[in-house]
């Protein structure tokens, strides 16, 4: 059992990760992206393969697979080149991300296609014995998590922050400020893009094995949801809904147990029904989640220019 | 070559009705319907189960469900698009993407993985010059040509079509000249119904029947509507000839597994050079 929720802690780790990436590109910058699971996978394979096949160590890995994906999410951002609207954009990742899995399934001298590839090392695999890497890799995954909530924080507080968000909110009156929108697209969509590498290369870590069916919908499902029940924008609350959607879903597991007869298929379904319908109901009736984005506040001011409360501070988020 | 332009102009006009399906509701209601394929998948379902399960045969099986599933998009409107109606077109999408997962794996779920197809009758293909045509091929090119025929003496000719125009083009003057909307929206859902199940059985007969089916082609239909410009339903039907056409013969260049890239480099190329499509009108959004 303990190892059961330390696994579950650990993949609750990723998923937060890759739900991070979903709330900087989404919930801050306001560009959803369909494409995710074929993201992360790309994230997941460039790992594994730089270690492979280029012999890199995991470190270095790790960063080339952040490059990589980061490059691509930028390379993707430069469509909204004339068209703003965020419904085209939506349907460039839906493809791309089609496309990257596609790639996966298919170029078997590289990828080995349906079969996956094995052995992907891990990182300091070779110090610590196995028994005790489990605790390891979920001290680590809880470490880059906190620093992702950390560098995410400080990133929306900064001056480009708020041009990220002025950008989502209304990117003419961005640009009339003088803002370079598309720019401010590309970084706000390789960042997201980064942090999926990363996410994707703790994947290819724990797992030691991939192959292109572990990156189907449900990661998008999954991401969106912990997202939007998250609240848009909020940090903190992306990992809390990360964790409250993994426990909801894995809970579900043991529903095979209290309905007899209901095949792997089925139960697998009813998951990703599970999640489809909570979506539409948090859209309805929980739209801004649980948690709030972080606002600046600054306190009235009298007449004699003075703060009538406490000087300026940051609102809890 | 001359057979594969004609596969290719028979998987554009299947492809056209459910652009069509799209273009119309994304003039009435503004926002992009992820959940066509899963759609699809699930009215050529309900026409599996009519057709094999209950023996009818295909044509009067196709008719009841669309009039069917019709009914079941107002009613799926009602409870997921109305209350989120006023929340913008982002919330929307991603709600549609949620109705595709759950609609989607409702079929799976009732179905299972395996695929299926219709009953109907083997034939031997005819042959037309060089050009090797089967039934089903056949079948579909009559059946979405009338389809598409229909639609447009639908929105030229009739009150329901011309009036689901004018909420396209300008809601608000529309509701100045005593045009209810929610029954234009319920009337855009309808059809929108109808012809996601009619796509759905043709791609079904084209294919076979299975859960992903439907949402294979999802990238696809946009691109023909992106084509033919969003919200023009001309340039549906000629941007998903086109469509059909190119990514078929590029299969002679390019492996058949990447068929799909096609359409998604057509989708960046348009918004690059030319974002409002071939028919639509640039237009400006606030």
């Amino acid at each position: 059992m303990i190892d059961f929720i330390i696994l579950m802690g650990t993949v609750v780790c990723f998923s937060a990760i890759l739900a991070l990436a979903l709330n900087f590109q989404w919930g801050l910058g306001g560009m959803v992206n369909f494409g995710l699971a074929g993201f992360y996978a790309l994230g997941a394979y460039s790992c594994a393969l730089l270690m492979l096949k280029g012999g890199f160590n995991t470190f270095f890995a790790t960063l080339g697979a952040m490059g990589i994906v980061a490059l691509v999410c930028g390379l993707v951002a430069l469509v909204t080149l004339r068209v703003t609207e965020e419904d085209y954009f939506a349907i460039v990742t839906l493809g791309v991300g089609e496309m990257l899995r596609l790639v996966a399934l298919n170029e078997d001298w590289l990828t080995k296609g349906a079969l996956g590839l094995t052995g992907i090392p891990r990182p300091l695999g070779e110090l610590i014995p196995a028994p005790v890497y489990l605790y390891f890799m979920l001290a680590l995954s809880l470490v880059l998590v906190a620093a992702c909530v950390w560098v995410l924080g400080r990133l929306s507080r900064s001056p480009f922050g708020r041009v990220v968000r002025a950008v989502r909110e209304d990117d003419v009156v961005a640009a009339t400020l003088g803002k370079n929108v598309l720019w401010a697209r590309v970084r706000i969509f390789a960042i997201g893009g980064a942090l999926i590498g990363l996410a994707g290369s703790l994947h290819a870590f724990y797992f030691q094995y991939i192959d292109p069916t572990q990156f189907s919908t449900i990661v998008i499902a999954y991401a969106f949801m912990a997202v939007i029940a998250g609240g848009r924008g909020a940090h903190v609350g992306t990992v809390a809904g990360a964790a409250a959607v993994m426990l909801l879903l894995e809970g579900s597991r043991f529903a095979k147990e209290l309905v007899p007869g209901l095949e792997s298929d089925q139960l697998a379904a009813v998951r990703i029904i599970i999640i489809g319908i909570g979506l539409i109901m948090l859209l309805i009736y929980r739209p801004h989640g649980f948690m709030r984005e972080y606002r600046l506040q600054v306190p009235l001011k009298d007449s004699l220019g003075q703060a009538r409360s406490q000087p300026p501070k940051e609102a809890p988020t | 070559m001359l057979q594969t332009a004609f596969n290719g102009l028979v998987t554009g006009i299947i492809i056209a009705l459910p652009s069509l399906a799209i273009t119309l509701l994304f003039g009435v209601l503004k926002f992009p319907n992820f959940a066509v394929g899963a759609m699809m998948t699930v009215a050529a379902y309900m026409v599996y189960a009519v057709n094999v399960q209950l023996g009818w045969p295909l044509l009067p099986a196709t008719a009841a469900v669309a009039v069917a599933f019709g009914l079941l998009c107002i009613a799926i409107d009602h409870v997921t698009f109305r209350p989120l109606r006023d929340r913008g077109g982002i919330t929307l999408m991603v709600a549609s993407l949620g109705l595709g997962f759950v609609l989607e794996n409702v079929a799976r779920f009732a179905y299972g993985n395996a695929a299926r197809s219709f009953a109907i009758e083997l034939a031997r293909p005819f042959r037309f010059f060089d050009i090797r045509m089967n039934r089903e091929q056949m079948t579909a090119m009559v059946v979405a040509t009338l389809a598409m025929g229909l639609m447009y003496v639908l929105l030229t000719r009739m009150p329901v079509g011309r009036a689901m125009r004018a909420v396209a083009d300008n809601p608000s003057l529309a509701l100045v000249r005593g045009i209810d909307s929610a029954s234009i929206i319920r009337w855009t859902w309808f059809i929108t119904g109808v012809l996601l199940a009619v796509g759905g059985v043709l791609i079904g007969m084209d294919r076979a029947l299975e859960p992903p089916m439907g949402t294979s082609y999802v990238i696809a239909v946009f691109s023909a509507a992106i084509l033919g410009g969003l919200g023009s339903p001309l340039g549906a039907f000629v941007g998903a000839l086109l469509i059909g056409l190119v990514s078929e013969l590029a299969t002679l260049v390019i492996p058949p597994n990447y068929r799909i890239g096609i359409p998604l480099c057509v989708i960046a190329l348009v918004l690059i050079f030319r974002p409002q499509g071939i028919f639509g009108q640039m237009y400006i959004r606030r």
